[in-house]
This record gives structure tokens, sequence and C-alpha cells, in this order.
């Protein structure tokens, strides 16, 4: 019997993990340099002088000054590497050009150097950007004549400075202070190190992105949405719970009517509507027509009715209005339905796509939802990116979501028992 | 009189909010647009011309609308036997006295069904994609697949309804769960003294008895996935050559991006009156039973 049982919950729980994988997928990924989860960049070569073509070379790499170079078959870790030659050159160098790089998510950039020619000390490396501005990083050199790995670390780079997105060359020189008048080293392995795990995806997404503009919007809009509903629906609730009119079964029946209804057929008039009443791309066109929902008003109503009345009777006979006795007895009393409602119309606001998506057009007022499916219409796909962008705009709800559990999930069992 | 006369008053007062909103956001829009589906209404210029039924008979004449349809009917077809068989057996897996944890499953496997169907199709998008998770995973098994899924028509709507049967099974499970809730433990107590084998017990109380829920589960199920749009918009955009097309997707090309909102209009009411009846035979099949 307990074998079973212990059985039983071994199983459940594989279930269960395989079940949140593709959560799992979504936050690791977010935290990959580059690449796919199954296919990590955590570090690349600039150039390793293996596939040994003088011509491609010449592509890739300039000398600086006075200079010259040639493969040579000798390497710190593999068969061949490039060396360079100067004569009365100060700064003996090469620069390595092409494409230009995206350095904001690198951790170290490293490179192998041997130097043929005594009393040669220092160097630096010079990274160039876009706009013409350059910093310099200097390296300390050890004895001459033998193979050092020489590791620049990004934090010496001042992103301010320097944009780090598109870094068009690394330069890496020599201080020629004795003036000797032939210079001669060796380099290989040039190769950029990642961090791994990074936070940088997050950080470019949420603000080159407009991530965060999405995310502001979709606040604004869901949180007004919620306080609306919680006066509006509300009071609609109490009505249809406690007050006496023409018509009322009707009037709620018209209610669930309008849930049952594909709200897709309303959409292409209030587009119209809020074009004639020049709302497009606003958030009043998001918000004023989610004021009062029906699930809001069905959910309350259902709670308000099963309030003890003889409260509200009380109050009425100590003088109290209409209003008073909502404001300051039933609306109180209520709060456990009225945080179920809130938190489901939060979280329905905060997912929908169809009406944002028709009823904005700039970038400006998109929701995290538009934001998110239109980003990955226009960018080229880059998993990393795309996977902390999801994991921003899903965030909030599986946060709400953990605290709140109890709440959503009665508003979904309140919301089935209508069947 | 006065007292009668105020009392209405403020009735209406508590009810204003919703009248208002009522008639601009659903009542005006219901009725304009059966309006603009009979004429050649654009939407970008006021002009308007009384077409009578011609959208609605160019529809079906309409090739990319007509595999819409059939698309949208195997997305139905397809993904609500298995939703609701797997949520069933889900929900009387967590209801089961054997398993401890409830609260832990019971949140565990609704998590997806709170996240917006853009996030859950852009995730999906990424297992689907050439080099993604799923073509990695059928490497390891030496099966070697080279294109993303949703990139050839023949297994793009196929990928999409995997993933809508994942997103929807916890949603569904948590209504499933309380309609179990509610059935007595005596029954299964005496069908166990009766000697009743465990599925037994499962078809014959378990499943009378949760049917009006279950009836209520397909019914909303089936209206939802007749509206499916974001994970379309989001993974495929319709293609590859219309084959994940649907109902609500060409409704949203046509009507916003080639802007025939009379056209769009009157696709807009074939999906009301599939909705509508879809509803009239959950009423009454529940009204069949009871």
């Amino acid at each position: 019997m307990n074998i079973k049982k212990t059985v039983l919950l071994i199983i459940s729980f594989c279930l269960l993990i395989i079940f949140l994988f593709p959560l799992v997928i979504m936050i690791y990924t977010s935290f990959i340099p580059q690449g796919t989860m199954t296919n990590i960049v955590k570090d690349y070569y600039l150039n390793d002088f293996e596939a040994g073509y003088m011509s491609v070379i010449k592509r890739t790499i300039t000398p600086l000054g006075n200079t010259d170079y040639s493969l040579v078959k000798e390497s710190p870790t593999s068969t061949q590497s490039l060396k360079i030659e100067s004569t009365g050159e100060r700064n003996p160098g090469i620069k390595m050009i092409g494409a230009t790089r995206d350095l904001r998510k690198v951790k170290t950039f490293n490179f192998w150097l041997k130097v043929e020619t005594p009393n040669i000390e220092n160097g630096y490396v010079r990274f160039e950007d876009v706009n013409g501005k350059f910093q310099d990083i200097p390296f300390k050199l050890g004895k001459t004549g033998q193979w050092e790995e020489i590791v620049i670390n990004k934090k010496a780079l001042d992103k301010d400075e320097l944009n780090l997105k598109y870094v068009t060359g690394i330069s890496v020189v020599l201080n020629n202070e004795e003036d000797a008048s032939n210079v001669a080293f060796l380099i290989d392995d040039i190769k950029i190190y990642n961090q791994y795990p990074t936070l940088m995806n997050y950080v470019i997404v949420w603000t080159e992105d407009m991530f965060g503009r999405y995310i502001i919007n979709s606040i604004i809009v869901s949180v007004t949405v919620v306080v609306a509903n919680l006066l509006f629906s509300s009071m609609v609730a109490y009505a249809f719970a406690r007050r006496e009119f023409k018509g009322k079964n009707f009037l709620f029946a018209l209610i669930l009517a309008t849930m049952m209804i594909p709200f897709q057929v309303t959409t292409i008039p209030i587009f119209i509507l809020m074009k004639n009443l020049n709302l497009l791309d606003t958030y009043w066109a998001l918000i004023l027509p989610q004021l009062v929902t029906p699930f809001g008003i069905f959910i309350l109503k259902q709670y308000i009715e099963q309030l003890p009345i003889e409260i509200e009777q009380a109050a009425v006979v100590d003088g109290a209005g209409p209003f008073a006795v909502f404001f300051r007895i039933v609306m109180p009393l209520s709060s456990p339905a009225l945080a179920v409602m809130a938190i489901n119309t939060f979280i329905t606001t905060w997912n929908d796509l169809f009406m944002p998506l028709i009823l904005t057009s700039s970038r400006e007022m998109r929701t995290a939802q538009v934001g998110l499916a239109l980003y990955q219409q226009l960018t080229q796909l880059q998993w990393p990116y795309l996977m902390s962008a999801t994991t921003i705009v899903g965030l909030p709800i599986m946060i709400a979501f953990l605290i709140f559990q109890k709440q959503i999930i009665s508003g979904i069992t309140a919301g089935s028992v209508k069947g | 009189m006065k007292t009668k006369s105020k009392y209405n008053l403020t009735t209406l007062a508590f009810l204003l909010p919703w009248i208002i909103t009522f008639i601009i956001f659903s009542a005006y829009p219901i009725i304009y647009s059966i309006a603009i589906s009979f004429t050649d209404y654009s939407g970008l210029n006021p002009a308007m011309n009384f077409v009578g039924l011609k959208n609605y008979t160019a529809l079906f004449k309409d090739e990319i609308f007509l595999k819409a349809m059939k698309n949208t009917l195997i997305f139905v077809v397809g993904t609500i036997p298995f939703t609701t068989i797997i949520s069933i057996l889900l929900a009387v897996l967590i209801n089961s006295k054997m398993v401890k944890f409830k609260g832990l499953f019971k949140a565990g496997f609704f998590l997806p069904s709170v996240m917006s169907m853009v996030v859950i199709s852009t995730i999906w998008r990424y297992i689907y994609s050439a080099d993604g998770l799923l073509n990695h995973m059928l490497r390891m098994f030496g099966i070697e697949k080279s294109t993303g899924w949703l990139a050839s028509p023949n297994t793009a709507l196929l990928a999409i309804m995997i993933m809508d049967v994942w997103a929807a099974i916890g949603y569904y499970t948590i209504i499933f769960l309380s309609g179990l809730q509610s059935i007595p433990e005596e029954l299964y107590e005496s069908a166990a003294i009766d000697g009743a084998s465990s599925s037994d017990a499962f078809f014959k109380i378990t499943l009378p008895l949760i049917k009006p829920t279950l009836f209520f589960v397909i019914a909303i199920n089936t209206i939802r996935s007749f509206q499916i749009f974001a994970e379309i918009f989001t993974m495929t955009g319709g293609g590859p050559l219309n084959s994940t097309q649907t109902i609500v997707h060409y409704l949203y090309i046509t009507g916003f991006r080639q802007f025939k909102m009379g056209y769009a209009s009157a696709m807009a009411y074939i999906l009301v009156i599939i909705v509508l009846i879809i509803t009239l035979i959950q009423q009454r099949a529940l009204r069949s039973e009871y």
C-alpha cells in the first residue's frame, strides 16, 4: 500500500516536472549570452589562425604602421599563429576590423602573445566604437620569448564612454619604449569569453527594446481597469443582488449573454468608434470598454446575495442611505469577492492581445503582450533576447499567481458554476 | 409615490455604469456590425454602400476563409477530446486520497493556464524552431529533422494543437476538480463495500456525476477554440501557405490589415452563429439529462 502511494507520488512529480519544463526553458534561456539552450555560446574565437589563408586574414586584420605579418608554424595550444614584424615603429601592432561586434555580454577578451624583441614590457588593447571613440586598456608582459595569455577584463571598459554594442575595431599594440629598430612578436587564439549566466539580455530588452515602456503601459491599463471594476461592477452587482426593479431577470440574462458572445464581433465597431472619437492609440481606448465587466458583476452578485441582509437592514434603520449602506457595509463585507474579481480582471486585462493590438498603433502605446508579439515579427530572432522579453512579460503573472493562487482558482470555479 | 421614484432613481444610479458601457460597448457594436456586414465599408473612408448578402456569399467562395474554417474545425475536433480526457484524469489523480501535496500539484498544473497565450506561444515557438529543443531531442533518438515544426505546412497546425492542449489542461483540471469535490465520499465507500473496482467507480459513479461539468467544459472549450487568435498571430501569422489560418486570424487580416471591415464583420457574424449553435447544443444536452 505504501509502495503504491510512493510510486504514485513519484509519477505525479515526474509528470509535473515534464509539464512545467517549457517554463523552465524560458527562464534558463534568458540567462544564456548567445546561441540556444542546446548550443550555448560561452566563448568564441575572433581568430585562431588555424585555417591559414593570408587572403582571408588580410580582410580581417590590418597591420598598424610600418608593420607586416605572416603565418608561422608555432602556437601555444594548436599549430599556427601570426607573426608580426615591424621596423622603426613606436607602436607596432595589429587591428582586427571587419564586422562590428557586440561586446555587451563579454566577460573577458583573451589572446596569447609571445614577444621576441627584448625590453618590451607593456602594451595595450584599443577598443574602437562606431562613433570613432576609443579606449585603451594596458597590459603588462612577462618574459621575452615566452608564450603567455593576456586577459582583458570587460570591467576595465567604460560603457558610458564607449558604445559597446557596435565595436568596430580591436587592436593589440605594443609599446616600443626603447625604440628598438626591429620588433617581432607572435599572436594566437584571440578569443572572447561571454558572461554566463548573464543578466545583460534583460537589461538590453528592458531598455533598448522598450519592454520597460510596454510593462508600464500594461500596468496603467490593467490597474485602472481593476480599480474601475472594483467600484462600478460592484455597484451594478449590488443593484442586481439587493434592489428590486423591472426587468431584473432579463437584464441579468443579458449580462450573461454578453459573456458568451464572441468579443470579436464588437471589435470592429469599437475600433470605428474610437477612431471617430480620436481615442485610437490612447490609454482611454484600452480602458473604457473594460470599465464594467460581466465577469465582475457575476462574481460579486453571487457573493453579495449570500451576505446576511440583517446588517444592511440595521444600517437603514439607523438612517443610512443606500450609498452609505453600499460603501460602508456591503463593499467592506465583500472584500474576499472583490479580491477574487480584482486579480482575475487584472490577469485577463494583462494577458489580452486582440483589443490592444487593434486599438494601438504607435510603439510607445503597445502593451506588454502586443510588444512581445510584434517584437518577434520585426527583429531577427535571437532566442536569449526573446526569452528574456517573454520572462519579463510572463513573470508578473507568475508572481501574482503564487501570491493570489486561492483567489484565482476560486474565480475560475465560481465562473463555472453557472453551467 | 415620491419615495418610490426616489428608490428607482437610486437603483438607476447603481446600474448606470453598466447601462452606459453596455449600450456603447456591447449593444451598439453588436447591431452596428450586423449593419456593416451588409455593406462594403472599408473602415478607412466613410463611404458605405449596401451590398446585401454579398459579403456572406463571397465568404463561402473565399478559399482562404474556407481553409480557415477547415483549420479551425480541425483544431477544435483535434484538441478538445485530448484536453478533456487528460484534464479529467489529472483531476482524478490530484483528487485521489493516495496523492499528497495536492496544493502543489493543483498550482503546478494550473500555472501555464494563467500565462498569456503570447508568452506561451513564444516559448513553444522556441521549442519548435529548427534548432529547438524538440528537434534536439528527436536527434537523440536518432531522428534527423532539420526544419522547424512551424515552418512546414504539414506540421504547423499539429504543433499549435499540441501546445494548446498543454496550455489548456490546467484550467479545465481546476474545473473538474471542483466538480469531483462535490461528489459525496460515501458513494465511493459503499461502492467499495459492494466490491466495485476503482475503474468501476470511475465509470459508474464519477463520470455520471460530473456530466454537467463535462458538458460545461466541452462547451466553453469549444467556444474558446473557435476564437483562437493569439497563438496563430504570434507563432505563424497564419502561414505557411495558410495552413494555420483560422477564422479570427483571418478576420483580423481582412478587417485590420486589408481594411475590408464589412467583409470582416460578416465573418464575425458567422462566428457568432457557430457559438450560438454550440451554446444551444450544450443547453439541450444539459436539459435532456435532467
